[in-house]
């Protein structure tokens, strides 16, 4: 953008502020219905591939409570602790884990292939990887209002890509509505706490 | 002057809109040297050694502490063992410990096949024993080092692989064990892995 003394005059400013102003005024908005559609109504309901090969849907947990995170194995510099906390919130909840399925949907499934999911996720017993084609990912974090994106190397090798993503954990009720989205770094007693909450019969259901 | 603040303000929404960046994207993890202002207590963990004994950071009262944390299933966390691992004896005759800190919740046994896989000669298994310490450090992403001064203090932290061995971490670590002040000018660079370890 050209600086504002090099315009000269006060007519071209008010001009180029009222051009800008319009152009902020179209776009804006527009950002917004792309990123948190209040109209765009969330969906717990996906099609994807376990890491054992099996096709599954939301009613493949049907009766459970959800704990869902997306990310992808390969991190290449960083590594959040997500399923650490999740995997520590399992073992807090003792017998109750049997009542949650614990999901991790990998954004980046030209990579995560399922057998490279069920290895990576030998380190977190009790949390299951779900993938698919590129199609059925896409569709699933649309529906769930996760986002992300691709992010080529900086050394321009096409294999070594990061993936910008979503990186709350939802909590989703027995038939997949959306009970509460919690930050990526809660403490896993704070997750345990809110899941115990809606696995007592009279929870309050929030809205996303 | 109000008018250009007004300019740029809305260059920039307006040129945010047009990338349609993920919120992600605006609010990246810091990585890097995290120098803090004053140094900061560290709590009381539960570390374990080879043998299950407890070998927590008291008992190493009196010098400073790099404290790795890592994971096996963190790849730029192993990518960064063995620089550690060489790291070690030189960081000792500067009178620093280099302590590797496994998270993972398979305990000792996948830190001991980690480090027989990479071949680690210095550094001791030590094992979170009651897996909380990525939650009691503060520590949302790995690897991560924790720089302690001598009273066991965590002085600053840095966030990612770092390259331990150069000249910049030498005059880091060298600052710490003297309780100096650290300045920016003692930030490693950044060690990206090319290739899985």
């Amino acid at each position: 953008m050209r600086s504002a003394d090099s315009l000269g005059t006060r007519w071209t400013m008010r001009g180029l502020i009222l051009a800008l102003m319009t152009l902020a005024v179209t776009l804006i908005p527009a950002l917004a219905a792309r990123a948190d559609d209040p109209d765009r109504a969330f969906s717990g309901r996906f099609l994807l591939v376990d890491m054992n090969g099996r096709t599954v849907s939301d009613e493949t947990y049907a009766g459970k409570v959800r704990l869902v995170s997306f990310g992808y194995t390969y991190c290449p510099d960083i590594c959040p602790t997500t399923l650490n906390t999740l995997s520590a919130a399992l073992d807090q909840l003792g017998a109750d884990k049997d009542k949650v399925a614990t999901l991790f949907i990998s954004i980046d499934p030209e990579r995560d292939t399922p057998a490279h999911l069920k290895e990576y996720l030998a380190s977190f017993p009790g949390i299951t990887g779900l993938s698919g084609t590129p199609e059925q990912v896409a569709a699933a974090a649309r529906n769930l209002k996760a986002r992300y994106q691709k992010q080529p190397a900086e050394n321009g090798d096409p294999a070594a890509y990061s993936m910008d993503h979503s990186s709350s954990i939802l909590i989703l009720d027995r038939a997949g509505n959306f009970l509460a989205r919690m930050p990526h770094a809660s403490a896993p007693d704070r997750l345990v706490e809110r899941v115990r909450g809606y696995l007592q019969p009279k929870a309050i259901e929030g809205r996303p | 002057m109000t008018r250009r603040a007004l300019l740029i303000a809305l260059g920039l929404a307006a040129g945010g809109a047009l990338l349609g960046l993920p919120a992600q994207a605006a609010t990246k993890t810091t990585q890097g040297l995290i120098i803090h202002d004053a140094p900061r207590p560290v709590p009381e963990i539960d570390i374990r050694d080879g043998d299950g004994k407890p070998a927590g950071l008291d008992g190493l009262k009196g010098r400073a502490v790099l404290l790795n944390l890592w994971a096996s299933w963190c790849m730029p966390c192993v990518a960064e063992l063995p620089a550690l691992d060489r790291l070690k004896p030189v960081a000792a005759a500067k009178d620093i410990e280099v302590v590797a800190l496994s998270l993972d919740r398979g305990g000792k046994v996948t830190a001991v096949n980690t480090f027989a896989r990479l071949g680690i000669k210095a550094l001791d298994i030590r094992t979170d024993e009651a897996r909380a310490a990525a939650e009691k450090l503060g520590v949302s992403v790995l690897p991560v080092s924790l720089l302690l001064d001598r009273q066991g203090r965590e002085v600053a932290r840095y966030v990612g692989a770092a390259d331990w061995e150069g000249a910049v971490a030498a005059r880091l670590l060298e600052a710490v064990a003297a309780g100096r002040p650290l300045t920016r000018d003692m930030e490693p660079p950044q060690v990206r892995p090319t290739t899985a370890p």
